[in-house]
């Protein structure tokens, strides 16, 4: 159940249809943040008109306002508000692991988890924020032609792609998105973590799991296969071991909750038998609301 | 054979198997069922775990179980265990079967079949080969040949009955010869007998004859099933006598006879008893003389076998009368002519033939009828002597020639054709110059044929030859005048009657030509003939149709051989001679069974046998009943491994259903699967839906079904009607009732309607259904279309919608009905045409509806509306709402009809 590019962008744009835009509430404003469109009720590079001012002998030609300047025997300047915006860098775990689902009917992790970066996506971009997939080398950016590339870049994949994300020299104050579903070793998501928070970058991490992960639904004798080549576990009785299962996949996520409060970011959990409404507009509320500190 | 109580096993040894059934048990126990393989990403976690929990799996019990009871199956199925099982034959080597399949048999056929049945497969059990013969006389001596027991079953279920005598002295014969030749020991045998011997002793003799070969089974037909003979019947005046016969005098018991025609379709049905300690009854059966001659077959009713079966051929049929032309010319003229009354009296019911007395001889003759000829030659007179002595009865007319004759010889016994002698001359009454009046008839007395007949009374002879009184010229009158003198008197001759009639066959000398008195005394004399004299040389008969062992009439069997016609009489029914009809297609003559019969006579059991019953056996064979619950065991053994291993994805509940209809489907796997009707009408009845009638168009289907559709969407979204998908239908095979609105695109070839579609469709109108017939905007070839259909379906009259008809107002206020196209003209049932809640049962235009309304998957319309525009579709869809509503609701909306005076009356 691949979908194409095309296709997976509707889903997403109809996904992300009753939400408002979303604004990432940029902590501070910073020169090395691009302009976008929050307000800050000051003058500077903008869409919106802010004021008329007279022109001064500093100011370029081509601000003159003429229309109002016709008005009378002045020069007047056209002053727009100051508007900035937040870069947002986006990352989908794309490993093989991310390919399991446990029933047709649900769908993929990896299709769970495009579906929700590109719905993420498109809430940002319709509230003007910039965005980029993290390790894809494209330039953050606020077009809606950046959707069409992403979707086209989710579609093709990349194989062989590891488990959690590298780290990579991002802008300070840059907001991160991780989607995947976070079952590496924990020390390994410490670490990567610990990256990021060495960058001064912040983000959200999202848990894509599929409802057998937490439930294990299995009876009599069976052999657990990795994807992954994780490793092998035969299992005697699967149905014996569920409650022994969900208590060590409890303990890991709480763990990954752990770490990520501990360096500031959000921690949202999702599975692909749940509506991804709940997951995106968890998300929607994790990045909206003023970040903590 | 190994018993236990009632149960006993055909192959006792494979029960060994079940020592190795505990073995089983621990190497099941062992074996546990290898693990399923998933894939699955968090792994890493259950790793963990699994170090933890590393016990050795074990098969459950309910599987080990399951299996168990296979194995215990599979050998119980081996040992071969039958229920009830029927005792071994005694003696050794082979199972001589004895088969009476002669004519008595074919009644309880099948019991005697199913007798033979089970002794071949008692016989095969005991891996015996078995003899199969059949006492029905065959040409060549049988042949003694022991057949495996499967062949011999075949050979078994190939038997018929024969519609011939069992000769059974053969079969002993044989028998005997073989045991002979072969030194055998004492070997089984076994006579299903038909419990009719020959003769006296037959059967004891046969019975002595097979005990010497060996123990001796005997069984015989209970006393019901015995069969009943019917005798061909006798002619007797216009009834014919049927005569039926019982092998054993018991209780008064009724028979029907019916009477077939040569179209095998009914022509009379006779009751007849056979009287209590009688073994024969007869009954007459009195058939008007049209339905007589075309009597082909008499049988007893519900009765099976070549015995209750006579035929009848043309000797009990319409007699052929001769006319013979004798005289010159004058007999073809009308009301005057010699044969003239004669032909119209005869030509109802009896086959008045015309020609010279020679041609007329060379066929078969009943009834010859000279109409006062002229002195015959000697050797025709001889001719027709001859004729006469062998049964024919000829009927000689009076008139001018005889009575010249009479005076010119004058000599006794000249002419041999005449039965009395005559007086010369004639005698005139009631002439011109006589005092006496013509002289009426005397009543017949009861020796003459003509007894019963009535006299009419205007019946007068004015002239007439007369008899010279002789002692026996009373005895020889059939009729008189009043007066005493001799109107018709006969002689017998031979076998055959020589009559004469004292007048002429026309009305010159008498009225009596022309009173139907002259029918009924022809009638009785015609009655009174013998039928064909059939000892004419002729080219030999070939079989034409005759009958099988069970009466039934049918193509004759490669071996029946033709009859050589003088031989006919004497032939005796046999393989060579079947009963049946020989002969030329129209002269056929009938080989009747039970000619060759002796009476039937029963005999008592002999001494020296062993009885056993007719029937089916009471034995079961359990061994396919067990092998089918192995197979069963091991689909769900099957089933539950793959559960085991999760190979099997299917739902829990979706699996109990399977299995559930695998157990159900396995007894009626031979029964036809009857059509999902039911679903079917529970889709259609859930929801309001639309139906479209089917009209083998490819695309005009695609289209009505995808105008329906879009009208579907349109009337979901605007009104509260909640449609259900449109259904395709066949008037001539779909239940209607469902569908409140059938769509019917007219033209694209559109098929005749049979007659159970039409009456089906005109039921649906009647009962308050709609037809919409759209002409899809065609005039020419679609509109033919209605028409031929119109001529079908009971429509009723039709006029165009009005500006105030219901149609316009039900939802939408519309002014017109666009579809794909404009400016057709909608037209409904005439107002008060029918009752039907005032909702038309049909409306017919040219819209092409369907296609205005149609959309894809998406939505979007599939074709252009012209002239064209989207608000020519909206209309198009408002029309398609309306006459939903139009159905649904009925006359709901009529009463906008009052609107204006309602708001008048109001506003005063």
């Amino acid at each position: 159940m691949k979908a194409t590019g095309a296709e997976l962008h509707h889903r997403a744009e109809t996904l992300a249809a009753p939400l408002p835009p979303l604004m990432v509430a940029a902590k501070r404003v910073a020169s090395t943040v691009a302009q976008g469109v929050h307000g800050r009720r000051r003058v500077g590079q903008g869409e919106t008109f802010w004021q008329f001012r007279r022109y001064q002998q500093d100011d370029s030609i081509t601000r003159i306002d003429w229309r109002r300047s016709a008005k009378s025997s002045h020069l007047y300047v056209r002053e727009t508000e100051w508007e900035a915006a937040q870069s947002v860098w986006l990352w989908r775990d794309a490993s093989a692991s991310m390919d399991y689902a446990s029933m047709p009917a649900f769908g993929s992790k990896r299709l769970r988890a495009e579906l929700l970066l590109l719905a993420l996506g498109v809430l940002l971009v319709r509230g003007g924020e910039r965005i980029a997939v993290l390790g894809s080398n494209l330039r953050p950016s606020s077009g809606r032609i950046v959707l069409t590339r992403i979707a086209h870049m989710l579609e093709e994949g990349e194989p062989a792609t590891p488990s959690l994300p590298v780290p990579e020299a991002l802008p300070r104050h840059a907001r991160v998105v991780l989607i995947g579903d976070f079952l590496s070793p924990l020390a390994e998501i410490k670490a990567t973590l610990a990256a990021f928070d060495a960058l001064g970058v912040r983000g959200h991490m999202v848990q894509v799991l599929d409802p057998a992960e937490e439930t294990l639904p299995f009876a009599g004798r069976v052999r657990f296969v990795g994807p992954e080549a994780e490793g092998v576990a035969l299992i005697g009785r699967a149905e014996t071991a569920a409650g022994d299962y969900a208590r060590a996949m409890a303990a890991h996520q709480a763990e990954i909750g752990r770490y990520t409060r501990s360096a500031g970011w959000s921690f949202v959990r999702h599975r692909t038998d749940r509506p991804p409404e709940t997951a995106v507009l968890a998300l929607y509320l994790g990045l909206a609301e003023p970040a903590l500190e | 054979m190994f018993a236990l109580g009632p149960l006993s096993f055909a192959a006792p040894w494979a029960l060994l198997g079940a020592l190795a059934l505990p073995a089983l048990w621990f190497l099941l126990r062992l074996i546990p069922p290898s693990p399923r393989e998933v894939v699955f990403p968090p792994v890493r976690i259950l790793m963990a775990l699994a170090r933890r929990d590393e016990t050795s799996a074990t098969t459950p019990p309910w599987l080990i179980a399951l299996r168990f009871a296979l194995a215990a199956a599979v050998i119980l199925g081996l040992a071969h265990p039958i229920l009830n099982a029927e005792p071994g034959l005694k003696g050794t080597g082979p199972l001589a079967l004895v088969i009476d399949d002669g004519w008595g048999a074919a009644k309880g056929w099948n019991e005697r079949i199913a007798a033979a049945q089970r002794l071949v497969d008692r016989a095969g059990r005991e891996g015996r080969a078995v003899i199969v013969l059949g006492t029905a006389a065959k040409p060549e001596p049988p042949a003694v040949t022991p057949l495996a027991a499967a062949a011999a079953r075949k050979l078994v279920e190939s038997l018929r009955p024969k519609p011939w005598l069992a000769e059974r002295r053969a079969v002993g014969d044989a028998l005997a010869q073989w045991g002979e030749a072969n030194r055998s020991p004492p070997f089984p045998l076994a006579w299903l007998s038909d419990g009719l011997e020959a003769a006296e002793g037959e059967a004891r003799a046969f019975a002595e004859q097979l005990g010497r070969s060996g123990p001796v089974l005997f069984a015989e037909p209970p006393g019901e099933r015995l069969p009943l003979l019917l005798r061909p019947p006798r002619s007797e005046g216009d009834a014919l006598v049927l005569s039926a016969e019982r092998p054993s005098a018991g209780a008064r018991r009724e028979i029907s006879v019916i009477a077939h025609g040569d179209d095998g379709r009914p022509l009379a049905r006779e009751r007849l008893a056979l009287p209590q300690g009688r073994t024969n009854g007869e009954a007459r059966m009195a058939l008007p003389s049209e339905l007589r001659n075309r009597l082909a077959r008499l049988e007893i009713e519900n009765e099976t076998g070549a015995g209750a079966v006579a035929l009848a051929d043309e000797r009990w049929r319409r007699r052929p009368v001769g006319l013979a032309s004798v005289g010159t010319g004058r007999e073809d003229q009308p009301l005057l002519g010699d044969l003239y009354y004669l032909e119209r009296a005869l030509e109802p019911w009896a086959e008045a033939r015309r020609g010279a007395l020679a041609d007329l001889l060379a066929r078969p003759l009943a009834v010859l009828v000279l109409a006062d000829p002229a002195p015959l030659p000697a050797a025709e007179a001889g001719a027709v002597v001859r004729w006469i002595e062998a049964g024919g009865v000829a009927v000689r007319f009076a008139g001018p020639r005889l009575a010249v004759a009479t005076q010119a010889v004058g000599a006794e016994s000249a002419d041999p054709l005449l039965p009395v002698r005559l007086r010369a001359g004639d005698r005139v009454v009631g002439g011109a110059l006589t005092w006496e009046r013509p002289v009426e008839l005397a009543p017949f007395d009861d020796k003459s044929p003509f007894f019963g007949l009535a006299v009419s009374a205007d019946v007068r002879v004015r002239r007439q030859v007369l008899a010279e009184p002789a002692l026996d010229l009373a005895e020889r009158t059939w009729a008189r005048l009043a007066d005493g003198t001799p109107l018709v008197t006969a002689a017998r001759k031979g076998k055959g009657w020589l009559v004469l009639v004292h007048v002429t066959a026309n009305a010159q000398w008498s009225d009596l030509p022309l009173s139907g008195l002259f029918v009924g005394m022809l009638q009785r004399v015609v009655a009174l003939s013998q039928g064909v004299a059939s000892h004419l040389p002729g080219p030999p008969l070939a079989p034409e149709a005759t009958l099988d062992g069970f009466g039934r009439l049918g193509a004759p069997p490669a071996d029946a051989q033709a009859i050589p016609s003088e031989a006919f009489a004497r032939t005796r029914v046999g393989p060579r001679h079947p009963p049946g009809f020989y002969g030329e297609r129209g002269g056929v003559r009938a080989l009747n069974l039970a000619d060759s019969v002796p009476a039937l006579k029963t005999f008592p059991r002999p001494a020296n046998v062993e009885a056993m019953a007719y029937g089916a056996s009471v034995e079961t064979d359990l061994r396919p009943w067990l092998l089918g619950l192995a197979f069963l065991l091991l689909l769900a053994d099957l089933a539950a491994s793959l559960a085991l291993r999760g190979h099997l994805a299917l739902p829990r509940r979706a699996a109990f259903a399977l299995l559930a209809t695998a157990l159900a489907a396995f007894p009626a796997a031979a029964q036809p699967q009857r059509p999902d009707a039911e679903a079917s009408a529970i889709a259609a009845s859930a929801d309001p839906t639309i139906a479209y009638v089917l009209t083998g168009n490819r695309e005009i289907d695609e289209t009505s079904r995808a105008g329906l559709e879009g009208l579907g969407v349109i009337l979901r979204r605007r009104t509260a009607a909640e449609m259900g998908p449109p259904v395709k239908i066949d008037p001539a095979r779909d239940e209607l009732s469902f569908y409140p609105l059938i769509y019917w695109p007219l033209g694209g070839g559109q098929r005749p309607l049979d007659a159970g579609a039409a009456e089906r469709l005109n039921e649906y109108m009647r009962r308050g259904g709609t037809i919409l017939f759209d002409s899809r905007g065609g005039e020419g070839e679609s509109l033919l279309g209605m028409r031929a259909l119109a001529r079908q379906l009971d429509l009723p009259a039709l006029e165009p919608v009005g500006p105030d008809h219901v149609l316009t107002r039900t939802f939408y206020l519309l002014r017109e009905f666009p579809g794909r196209h404009v400016g057709g003209r909608l037209w409904v049932e005439r107002a008060g045409e029918r009752v039907n809640d005032g909702v038309s049962s049909v409306i017919a235009g040219s819209g092409d509806w369907a296609a205005a309304w149609a959309v894809d998957d998406r939505h979007r319309p599939l074709y252009p509306v012209v002239p064209g525009g989207e608000r020519q579709r909206e209309y198009a869809y408002r029309f398609g709402v309306n006459v939903v509503m139009y159905v649904l609701t009925g006359n709901y909306k009529s009463d906008q009809v009052h609107v204006p005076a309602i708001m008048q009356r109001l506003r005063r």
